[in-house]
């Protein structure tokens, strides 16, 4: 390239800049500030001192101990779940050839379903009167199940578990459906870029599928794999919206006043909600910075992990 | 002859698999469709007797769906063309120009794909809440004005372009942004649309951030708007314009999908692996 120095660039750079530094690095910054603000009031920019109050606070609330569990169930039981289920089917799909672009499209679909809507329709699909799930449960003699329910849950501990477990099931196939479209691809992707001649010399020496899959196919797709883990866990630890729509914005079924079904997210944003209050804000902010905290661990870690035994082309 | 053997399972796999992620789909639009104690019989029934097609209509009534749509389809619009003149712009500087600091900056973009949305919430609803812009079409635009994912995505397209195209402009004494204007951009024209899809795609189902900062009902997207109007916070619900309501909101983006989705998936593979 010619060894000039272009000024010029930072006139195009600017606009990015200037936006990331107004809404992306101004905020981080000042939302690392304030997490350690202790009793902030957001219309008077005040607060009484900094302390780790806003932190200890929040690892001692209850309601934080939940948002904490629900996100790693999603992102530690719904993901592994969901990628299996995808590889399978990219796999499936990887090998044949009519009507795969039609198949891809229809595996996409979820991908480009509003959150929100496709929320409902799972709160409907279990629903306990009029859901499918219960008609379908019926064709093999099961009674219908409360799905989402709250009924007698804040007297009995024994019905609010099995209330909680229903739910966590219910966010569970949400998730799997929810997640499969953008793994499908990726993993699609990952296959197609597998050069055929290893196939070819597979099929040479009479190497079984089973044994072609496990010693050439999945080594090879392990960036894939792990690319698609990363971004998917990540992604789970930012659940908001499906929760919202599968369980209303008190997070749980009717009849529960302690945010059953609560995350990370959700606690930021209802913490965010009542801003006027003293120490809100500043609360909301705490569990910002453990979020973002969790998830470059996360991001660092599956980094090393993956140099350590991911094969690379 | 084994091949085609293998071959029928797999297919039936995949119509089963295809099928099970079909249901939510048919269920939306078969109760969508449904009368009101149609949508409301114990055991449920699969499909309405008399398609009831006015239920959309009534739907729409139920809230301002009309204006919900026309500030989606705004706020889109304008996201779509800040966000790609934005991201264009930056990652030609980063793939064609070179300039102290090139890459610190650089890095600086790929680290805030780190960055969760989430943690910036809080810091720009106080932005906008201070700047008095609550309630506005520009508290919905700029934030999502720049993305760090698009600007690397096109960075990588924009790499590809071999180096001497860019050395015969230089010496037809093209400007940096007639290159950009006359070379390039024809040339990463897919990748631009890929980008503008994304984010079209991202603005459509967006809904934390909207529902922070839009209190008025003449303000709010698609996503707020069907979550307002049809749970059970808002009284009872009428599944059957509920669902209505969601196929609605569903339909725009899948029949654009369906259209240009060869751009989507191109742009998702790319985006990730690099050995």
């Amino acid at each position: 390239m010619l060894k000039k120095r272009d000024y010029k660039a930072y006139i195009y750079l600017l606009p990015a800049f200037f936006l990331m530094a107004v809404f992306i690095m101004y905020p981080v910054i000042s939302t690392f500030i304030t997490s350690f603000k202790e009793g902030y009031r957001f219309l008077t920019d005040s607060f009484v001192r900094f302390s780790f109050e806003n932190y200890t606070g929040i690892l001692e609330d209850e309601t934080f101990h939940r948002a904490l569990i629900n996100t790693t169930f999603i992102a530690f039981i719904c993901v592994p779940f969901s990628m299996l289920t995808a590889l399978i089917v990219a796999l499936l799909l990887n090998s044949i050839k009519k009507l795969k672009g039609l198949f891809m499209t229809l595996f996409y679909l979820p991908q480009v379903t509003n959150i929100i809507a496709a929320g409902m329709v799972f709160a409907l699909i279990f629903n306990n009167n009029f859901g499918l799930m219960n008609l379908f449960l019926g064709l093999f003699g099961v009674d219908p199940v409360q799905w989402i329910s709250g009924v007698g849950i804040a007297a009995s501990g024994e019905l609010y578990n099995q209330s909680y477990m229903r739910c966590l099931f219910v966010l569970f196939v949400y998730s799997t459906w929810s997640g499969l479209s953008l793994k499908v691809v990726l993993f699609l992707g990952g296959l197609q870029n597998i050069r055929k001649d290893y196939y070819q010399v597979a099929r040479l020496d009479g190497t079984s599928r089973w044994k072609t899959l496990k010693r050439i196919t999945l080594p090879l797709l392990s960036p894939t794999t792990f690319y698609v883990f990363i971004t998917a866990v990540i992604t789970a630890f930012k659940a908001y919206s499906s929760v919202v729509a599968l369980f209303t914005s008190t997070y749980g079924p009717a009849g529960d006043n302690t945010k059953m079904m609560i995350t990370i997210v959700g606690y930021i944003i209802d913490s965010l909600g009542s801003y006027l209050t003293a120490g809100a804000v500043s609360t909301a902010s705490a569990a910002a910075v453990i979020l973002m905290t969790i998830i470059m661990i996360l991001t660092a870690l599956q980094f090393k992990v993956s140099k350590r035994w991911v094969h690379y082309k | 002859m084994k091949a085609k053997t293998l071959k029928i399972p797999s297919y039936m796999l995949l119509i089963l698999a295809a099928f099970l992620v079909l249901i939510p789909f048919a269920w939306m639009l078969s109760t969508a469709l449904k009368t009101e104690s149609e949508a409301l019989h114990v055991p449920p029934i699969l499909f309405p007797e008399m398609p009831q097609f006015s239920n959309f209509i009534t739907a729409l009534s139920v809230a301002p769906f009309l204006n919900y749509f026309f500030n989606t389809i705004v706020v889109a619009f304008l996201v779509v063309v800040l966000s790609t003149v934005v991201t264009v712009l930056a990652s030609f500087a980063f793939s064609w120009m070179e300039f102290p600091g090139k890459d610190v900056l650089f890095f600086i973009v790929l680290g805030s794909m780190m960055i969760p949305q989430e943690m910036l919430i809080i810091t720009n609803f106080m932005t906008i809440a201070k700047l008095g812009w609550m309630n506005t079409y520009q508290a919905l635009v700029l934030p999502y004005g720049v993305n760090a994912f698009n600007i690397f995505l096109l960075r990588q397209t924009m790499k590809q372009i071999p180096t001497d195209l860019f050395t015969a402009s230089r010496i037809d004494g093209l400007s940096f942004f007639r290159f950009l204007r006359k070379v390039v951009l024809p040339i990463c024209k897919p990748t631009v649309l890929t980008t503008m899809l994304l984010s079209l795609i991202w603005v459509w189902n967006t809904y934390a951030w909207p529902n922070l900062i839009t209190t008025k009902d003449s303000l709010r997207m698609v996503s707020n708007g069907l979550s307002n109007a049809f749970t059970t916070n808002s009284g009872t619900i009428q599944y059957e314009l509920q669902m209505s309501a969601a196929t609605l909101v569903t339909i725009p983006l899948i029949i654009l999908f369906v259209f240009l989705r060869r751009y989507i998936f191109v742009g998702i593979q790319s985006g990730g692996i690099k050995g």
